[in-house]
């Protein structure tokens, strides 16, 4: 039976399904949050769910919410509390199990840039400069790339946004890869996968290199490699993701009651 | 029934803003709670070379930012969430006329806690190892920079940490939900980082949705957060952080919000809004809310968490009784 569902879909889907049951977990708005509430929705119902700005128990009413603290995320909640309460208290401390966030760019060790991107091949030089296009900075995301015992980055697949490196490191991965993020005492262990519209890459154990770990029904091999920036080495246990169940788009669509991700296909 | 603090909006950036002054915002993100009126009221009196400290960009820096009044930021988040970028302080940033200091959401939150403890640094643990350590738009050419988060050695285990800087911004305008004239306040949704705001900032400039009776916060002591001892001023406005919401108050303006943004991204754009949003009202209340829209300001009042505002409406001051209480104060100070 093949089930009618856009690539955006698939990709919150397959990193909804990254969330376990129980765990604390800590969504961003967007597509992020999405992928964490279908996670509620469907398999993980006990998943403790916050918000940045600290706004616990709740989940989205009447749509997507426009922010982290607008009225469609505030109707149900059962605690209202703080940044640095929930970006502190509960993910600096390594308390978090689980974090998502959004890429403009991300490169083969997981960094992600969201604040800039630069003209000349995006190199900024030694010299700070403005960005040609300014993105939107860094957010929660670098807090949670630091505190978060793992988190998942998704993002469009593009060749632009899969760069060799990075032009601005907003959020650290594995940094230079190997355990380069053990030179900064982080308390989080960085980014677990990288959820794209086309498949999943995973970071090798040991050099945490990203590799092609997953490619979805509608991709292949080829396609995501040709859509990388870099060279992507291919996970000798690669394998094809099952498709979304008709169980899974119901819950989904139940939190996307807007269709925000059937818009882009 | 006392008015100790209330004071007209006009009078309150006559009095508190100055021109190149750190200008903090008390806010909730970029959709949520901010005194986004403020902002305007500070166009209005031409205020500029402002250093804003915005734990994270709103409609308010957008438009300050657009309209050439700022020309150092710091921030968290630069962006409008679901409303995409901010293209006012994009333009700005990107044409060099702002010089944009990144940090995260934390940061600015550790940040302000240090500067309300009067901590010489902020242990810091995140930021580090990356550009926002890295690069800073304030001292361009250090590369690496080496005094934006310093590095300094943790006493205990003997290992290299960074060390956030704490802010004391000169002037606060922090947006609540509900004020008594005496400078209590009860924030509905999120607080952000507007506690520890209250207690880092020089002076704070309450900006109410509404104003409330004092036995509404001896019925909720626990619930004020900003107790008024932290408190210069009380300004009265509804719809203060429109086009963004106010939890219990009322909802996002959607359709204004991305009409806002669109204007803010040309200069034309800008211009025509600063005509048409800014400089078109008069100095009262009602003026302001007329600017909006009745029809709108309805409609928006019926959201989906305006029941967060059940417990406290009994306290309400009913408009016409606060604005005559304004009208009281200016004959007095008369």
């Amino acid at each position: 039976m093949s089930l009618d569902y856009t690539r955006q879909e698939m990709m919150a889907i397959a990193t909804g399904r990254e969330i376990r049951d129980g765990e604390l977990a800590i969504f961003g708005v967007g597509l992020s949050m999405l992928a964490g509430y279908f996670a509620q929705a469907h398999h993980a119902p006990k998943v403790r769910a916050m918000t940045e700005g600290g706004i616990y128990g709740a989940s989205p009413i009447g749509g997507l919410p426009w922010g982290i603290e607008c009225n469609r995320i505030s109707a149900n909640a059962t605690s209202f509390t703080s940044a640095l309460d929930a970006l502190g208290c509960l993910v600096a401390s390594g308390r978090c199990d689980v974090g998502i966030v959004g890429a403009a760019q991300v490169d083969r060790f997981g960094n992600v840039n969201t604040t800039g991107i630069w003209d000349e091949g995006g190199e900024i030089g030694p010299r700070y400069r403005p960005p040609k296009t300014r993105l939107t900075g860094a957010g929660g995301a670098n807090d949670i790339a630091c505190g978060a015992r793992r988190y998942i980055v998704m993002v469009t697949h593009e060749p632009k946004r899969f760069a060799e490196r990075v032009s601005y490191v907003t959020s650290p991965g594995h940094l230079d890869g190997g355990d380069a993020r053990a030179r900064h005492g982080f308390v989080g262990g960085g980014p677990s996968a990288i959820v794209t519209t086309l498949g999943i890459l995973r970071p090798h154990p040991e050099t945490k290199e990203f590799r092609l770990d997953a490619w979805f029904p509608f991709s292949s091999v080829d396609e995501i490699r040709a859509h990388t920036g870099w060279d992507l080495a291919v996970s000798p246990d690669a394998h094809v993701v099952p498709e979304p169940s008709a169980a899974e788009l119901a819950a989904l669509r139940r939190v996307d009651v807007t269709g925000a991700l059937r818009k882009q296909a | 029934m006392p008015h100790e603090k209330l004071i007209p909006l006009a009078e309150a950036v006559r009095r508190y803003a100055r021109d190149g002054q750190q200008y903090a915002s008390g806010a909730a993100l970029p959709v949520g709670s901010d005194a986004v009126v403020f902002g305007r009221e500070l166009l209005r009196q031409k205020r500029r070379d402002l250093h804003a400290i915005f734990h994270c960009n709103t409609q308010q820096l957008n438009l300050l930012a657009a309209a050439g009044a700022v020309t150092r930021a710091e921030c968290g988040f630069s962006g409008l969430e679901g409303f995409g970028f901010a293209n006012g302080l994009r333009r700005a940033v990107e044409s060099g006329t702002l010089a944009l200091e990144d940090y995260s959401n934390l940061a600015m939150a550790l940040r302000l806690l240090g500067g309300a403890l009067n901590w010489p640094f902020v242990p810091a643990t995140v930021n580090v190892g990356s550009d926002l350590e890295y690069r800073s738009g304030f001292a361009p050419d250090a590369s690496p920079a080496t005094a934006k988060i310093p590095r300094v050695t943790d006493p205990f285990s003997g290992r290299e940490i960074g060390a956030f800087s704490p802010l004391r911004p000169e002037l606060a305008a922090i947006h609540v939900t509900l004020a008594d004239p005496l400078g209590n306040a009860i924030m509905l949704g999120t607080e952000w980082s507007r506690f520890e705001l209250s207690r880092a900032a020089q002076k704070v400039v309450l900006v109410a949705d509404a104003i409330v009776d004092t036995d509404c916060m001896r019925q909720y002591p626990n619930l004020v957060r900003i107790p008024d001892v932290v408190v210069e001023a009380v300004v009265y406005c509804p719809f203060a952080a429109w086009p963004q919401g106010s939890p219990g108050m009322y909802d996002v303006d959607e359709e204004h919000m991305k009409a806002m943004n669109k204007a803010l991204a040309t200069e034309e754009g800008t211009a025509a809004y600063l005509r048409d949003y800014v400089h078109s009202y008069g100095d009262d209340v009602d003026g302001y809310l007329d600017l909006i829209g009745r029809d709108t300001v309805a409609r928006l009042t019926q959201g989906p968490s305006a029941f967060l505002l059940d417990p406290f409406r009994k306290w309400i001051v009913p408009h016409d009784e606060v604005l005559a209480l304004l009208d009281e104060h200016e004959k007095e100070a008369a």
